[in-house]
């Protein structure tokens, strides 16, 4: 199933302007966050680091879900485009890990009095995180593509296994780390302002994540294109 | 009596800051590798 570098330059360019539009997004969620949201009384506005955190982790947490997925596919179809997905996903997912890394720690400074704290969320995230970096390590260091995919397939299964915990650690162990607000049980405990800039901002990161992958994507094709044209 | 919130714009402003370098960094090195992908297509194209 090989592409042509034109269909991949195509692929490029539609994944660099969603991803474009995406980081237009974000400036308006930043807007959103400081004019219209109001300011929470006790966390003042270290509170609206929440708008960019949050969709952060559901960018990750979407996207290492994916790589299982991608992943469990691939080892049953074999078909080389669930590898290509499962490889742009799980990349996309650990630069969307970073910001929810970098941005928790500075919104628990102000609030719990520390950066970082070894609980159940904190923990289990920061490995899920460790786990993915393995995988483009794996990726990278295996040079036959069907092993490469067959062994990465493996990991990014076993990672879309811990999804699920990270969700739920804060009901499973006895954690500092805020409850779900939105994805419970029960209706949004949320005042409207707060809710639609969240939900703004969730659509924003998840088209950031769907240009992101694509780009990813069409770069993999590429340059599969281009070992094939040298091979030929 | 209203109870004033606590000063601490200068972690909002951090944690914006960082954000838009990760994701515009990890942008502009994907628009890299693509601008050099392209340049490569038009090389290969007839």
């Amino acid at each position: 199933m090989s592409a042509t570098p034109t269909e991949a330059g195509r692929i490029v360019r539609r994944g660099l302007g969603l991803s474009l539009a995406g980081l237009l997004g974000l400036a308006g969620v930043y807007v959103l966050a400081l004019l219209y949201t109001p300011v929470e009384a006790r966390q003042g506005l270290a509170q609206k680091i929440f708008y960019i955190h949050v969709p952060a982790a559901w960018s990750a947490l979407l996207g290492f879900s994916l790589v299982g997925l991608a992943s469990v596919l691939y080892l049953w179809l074999k078909d080389p485009r669930l590898d290509r997905f499962a490889a742009a996903s799980a990349e996309v997912g650990v630069v969307f890990s970073a910001v929810m890394l970098t941005t928790g720690p500075i919104w628990a400074k102000p609030i719990w009095g520390t950066w970082w704290t070894w609980d159940a969320r904190l923990t289990l995230t920061l490995f899920v995180f460790f786990l993915f970096i393995g995988y483009l390590g794996l990726r990278a260091a295996l040079h036959d593509p069907a092993e490469r995919a067959r062994f990465s397939a493996v990991v990014g299964i076993l990672g879309m296994l811990l999804v699920p915990f990270v969700h739920l650690s804060v009901y499973l162990f006895r954690t500092i780390h805020p409850q779900p607000i939105v994805l419970k049980p029960s209706a949004p405990s949320l005042p409207p302002e707060m809710l639609r800039t969240l939900l703004v901002a969730t659509l924003v990161f998840t088209v950031l994540y769907l240009g992101f992958v694509t780009v990813r994507y069409g770069l993999a094709l590429a340059e599969e294109a281009s070992e094939a044209g040298d091979a030929g | 009596m209203q109870v004033e919130p606590p000063q601490n714009g200068e972690y909002l402003i951090a944690a914006y800051v960082i954000t838009a370098m990760i994701l515009l960094g990890y942008w502009a090195a994907l628009w890299r590798k693509a601008r050099r992908m392209l340049q490569l297509t038009q090389t290969l194209s007839p």
